[in-house]
């Protein structure tokens, strides 16, 4: 047999002042919110999120695009010198669809394509899909 | 020397009633931006109490820490456009927040403020009863609300009004009997016991330590007055829309938020004035208002806390809590009350 117990009988007044004693500490705690466009989100050290491509390290192996889950990675024809990628074909990344999986990052032989801690990627533009060069530079130094 | 008298000695080359009504006339326009401004005041540091609570920042984007947020938010309440419903009563809805505002400040024009400095006080009405007074005026408020709640033809603006009466109905009476104990125990040391300012001069304790019980009793009686969240019962704004003031807009509505905390500022004005000594303090000669201020300042945080840490009470717990709990404590404290003034002569 279960037995309840009864709850305990409360002095009526103390909860309240209780209640009001939590709510005044917290009159002391910091703020959790952040101001997001001058004041930076404190981000874990392992967060990736924008995806680069090493031109000169790249050999066209097209592994990314075949790892890659929803089909955002595309071999793109690039005139480039290089002499590792005879082919001279590059991954070109749609941001539209990319879930940053980092299986590109994981399965890239020459470690030519890799993730940064870069997020801040909204513009005014098009499309969503980044060509290899666009992928070898900086985000801000990226212009569509 | 008083503010009345002297903008009447600035005024005097114009002759004597001239110069008195002028005075009146500048008393009272100095008391409504006194009003207006530790109104904006209050909301400003209301938003920005709750927000911490809350572990947010509050307003900060208009101004240097958002202190210009209230008068962009009273520009943006005067600049709407007023909708008014169609089956209205139109004077009594028109009249209501008038009413509710017009009381409040009128409220303020009686209190004792004690001096400030070479200022002296601020008091506009002198007179013999002036706690009839100023109780008769605190009764107008809930008529507006009653008033706006009838006349807006809606049925969540009726029943917010049912249950603000049902409330008033049964908070007044205790509220009354706490201020009845205070007048008695003036009664033995003054001839004039029904004027806060003889009461103020003839204490030599604060009645809140003679009196705690009335103090507990007449507190809460001015949270119900103010109506804010333990017993915003008029306003139940989780399940009647915002109550009496739910059909109003613009700067009505304006006035309705602001009758609300200008009663949250009266209600720890009078308590302090009659229950913490009022301007009564050290150096009170001339800082008598500052005192005031500060123990008004503490008593409004408080309600603050109260009114962030608590959710609302049922109306039938709330009746029952006045009529088996409050008039009782209040009685007690009347007997109290006497014994003291009877027992030991104080």
């Amino acid at each position: 047999m279960i037995e309840v117990k009864e709850p305990k009988k409360r002095i009526p007044v103390v909860g309240l002042i209780s209640g009001m004693l939590t709510v005044s500490k917290y009159m002391f705690k910091k703020p959790v919110t952040v101001q997001y466009p001058e004041q930076k989100p404190d981000l874990p050290d392992r967060f990736r999120f924008r995806i680069f491509l090493k031109l000169d390290d790249c050999v066209g192996c097209t592994l990314c695009e075949q790892v890659c889950p929803n089909h955002s990675i595309n071999m793109q024809k690039v005139d480039r010198e290089n002499p590792r990628n005879k082919r001279k074909i590059y991954p070109d990344v749609n941001f539209g669809t990319c879930t940053v999986c980092r299986n590109c990052q994981e399965i890239c032989p020459t470690e030519a394509i890799y993730l940064d801690k870069e997020f801040e990627t909204a513009r005014t533009r098009n499309s969503f899909t980044y060509s290899p060069e666009e992928l070898a530079l900086k985000e801000n130094e990226v212009i569509k | 020397m008083n503010i009345l008298l002297r903008l009447q000695e600035l005024f005097s080359p114009l002759g004597h009633l001239v110069s008195y009504i002028l005075a009146y006339i500048f008393e009272s326009l100095f008391l409504v931006i006194f009003v207006t401004i530790s109104l904006i005041v209050m909301i400003y540091v209301f938003r920005k109490y709750m927000a911490r609570v809350q572990q947010r920042i509050g307003p900060n984007r208009v101004g240097k820490f958002g202190l210009l947020q209230l008068i962009a938010d009273a520009l943006k309440l005067v600049g709407k456009e007023n909708i008014l419903p169609r089956n209205r009563d139109d004077l009594p809805y028109k009249l209501a927040p008038a009413m509710v505002f017009v009381s409040l400040v009128l409220a303020f024009t009686i209190l004792p403020y004690g001096d400030f400095f070479y200022l002296g006080s601020f008091t506009v009405t002198h007179s013999e009863v002036t706690i009839i007074l100023l109780f008769g005026i605190i009764a107008i408020m809930p008529i507006g609300e009653v008033l706006a709640g009838i006349s807006s033809a809606n049925k969540y603006a009726l029943l917010g009004a049912l249950r603000a009466v049902a409330k008033d109905v049964s908070f007044e009476i205790p509220m009354m009997l706490s201020v009845l104990a205070i007048v008695m125990m003036a009664s033995a040391r003054t001839p004039s016991s029904l004027s806060l300012e003889s009461i103020l001069s003839s204490e030599f304790l604060p009645y809140g330590i003679l009196e705690p019980i009335g103090l507990f009793v007449f507190f809460i009686s001015m949270v119900a007055r103010a109506s804010y969240t333990p017993f915003d019962l008029g306003e139940s704004d989780s399940e009647l829309v915002s109550g009496h003031s739910t059909e109003y807009s613009g700067m009505r509505f304006g006035m309705f938020y602001m009758g609300m905390f200008g009663s949250i500022f009266l209600g720890s004005l009078i308590v302090s004035i009659l229950y913490l000594g009022g301007p009564s303090g050290p150096l009170e000669s001339s800082l008598g208002f500052i005192w005031l201020i500060i123990k008004a300042a503490i008593l409004v945080l408080i309600s603050f806390t109260v009114w962030l840490s608590m959710p609302r009470i049922r109306i039938d717990k709330f009746i029952n809590f006045g009529w088996k709990y409050l008039i009782p404590i209040a009685m007690i404290n009347l007997i109290l009350a006497g014994i003291i003034t009877l027992g030991w002569g104080l």
